[in-house]
């Protein structure tokens, strides 16, 4: 599912949370591999976050999927 | 790791890092804080133990430098070690790894990728091992979050098969590297210097 421009805005001010960065600096193609500071402690940040924002455990297979920006648009605009 | 002798102690380096192989005087109080941590445990899926020196010193014993290493994890020019990691070398050419930053102070500083790329140059051009795998509780994100970066491939759900300390069940994750995926990552990337 692809997610809205709203959910979009909310995954990019999410994750630029976590990065500890501002929405600005975040490239739209943020991804696991490619973004600077996403690493393990922010990822573990990430996925405690997004439980924390949808009130419940991400189930392991789509904790499994979380890997860019558009991996967390998708998950919120389910 | 440098001309390894099969029984004797091993020793390997990295750009940060220095490995070698604990012995019985390495089961120091810092060491067996890690196996009663809470948090430190999440990452071999296990709770705290709750050991004393006799049951780390008769841990460390089982390690014999053959097909069983427990290497400690040491800051270039430092003799305390900041964690530990453990290779099992199994049937059909297939080697398990487990990685643990016991000292908090070094978490997301890109330990474990570094420590783990040396070990795994080990295990594949040293040793010719077919494939690495690890298992995760699959509440340890961070961990998670190093074998994906690392290029494993998540191969398996043990659905709550771990028992966590507050009673709650968590899934176990199995991560594997073929050797053949590890050389093509080696050829199209420079060492991983992301911090993990």
């Amino acid at each position: 599912m692809n997610a809205t421009p709203a959910d979009t805005s909310q995954a990019r001010e999410l994750l630029a949370q976590v990065l500890n960065i501002s929405v600005d600096e975040l490239e739209p193609d943020a991804a696991i591999d490619r973004t600077e500071r996403w690493d393990s402690l922010a990822h573990l940040n990430l996925i405690l976050a997004l439980e924390t924002h949808l009130g419940r455990p991400l189930d392991t297979t789509t904790m499994l999927e979380i890997e860019s920006l558009t991996d967390i648009a998708n998950l919120l605009a389910r | 790791m440098t001309a390894w002798q099969p029984g004797l102690p091993s020793k390997m380096n990295t750009e940060r890092y220095f490995l070698r192989s604990l012995g019985a005087s390495d089961a120091t109080e810092t060491y067996i804080s890690w196996w009663d941590d809470e948090e430190v445990q999440l990452g071999l899926g296990n709770p705290p133990r709750g050991w004393g020196r006799a049951e780390a010193e008769g841990h460390i014993a089982k390690f014999d430098n053959r097909t069983r290493f427990h290497l400690g994890i040491f800051p270039n020019q430092t003799s305390v070690p900041i964690g530990f990691i453990a290779i099992f070398l199994g049937q059909a050419g297939c080697a398990k790894t487990n990685i643990v930053i016991g000292n908090k102070e070094y978490w997301g500083e890109g330990v474990v990728l570094e420590v783990r790329g040396r070990v795994l140059k080990f295990l594949f051009d040293g040793l010719q091992m077919h494939k690495v795998f690890g298992e995760v509780d699959g509440r340890n994100f961070a961990s998670i979050y190093n074998y994906k970066a690392q290029g494993f491939t998540c191969e398996g759900v043990l659905r709550e098969k771990l028992l966590a300390p507050d009673g709650t069940r968590h899934d176990q994750l199995s991560f594997g590297l073929l050797r053949e995926e590890w050389r093509e990552s080696q050829v199209v990337n420079e060492p991983a210097t992301k911090p993990s």
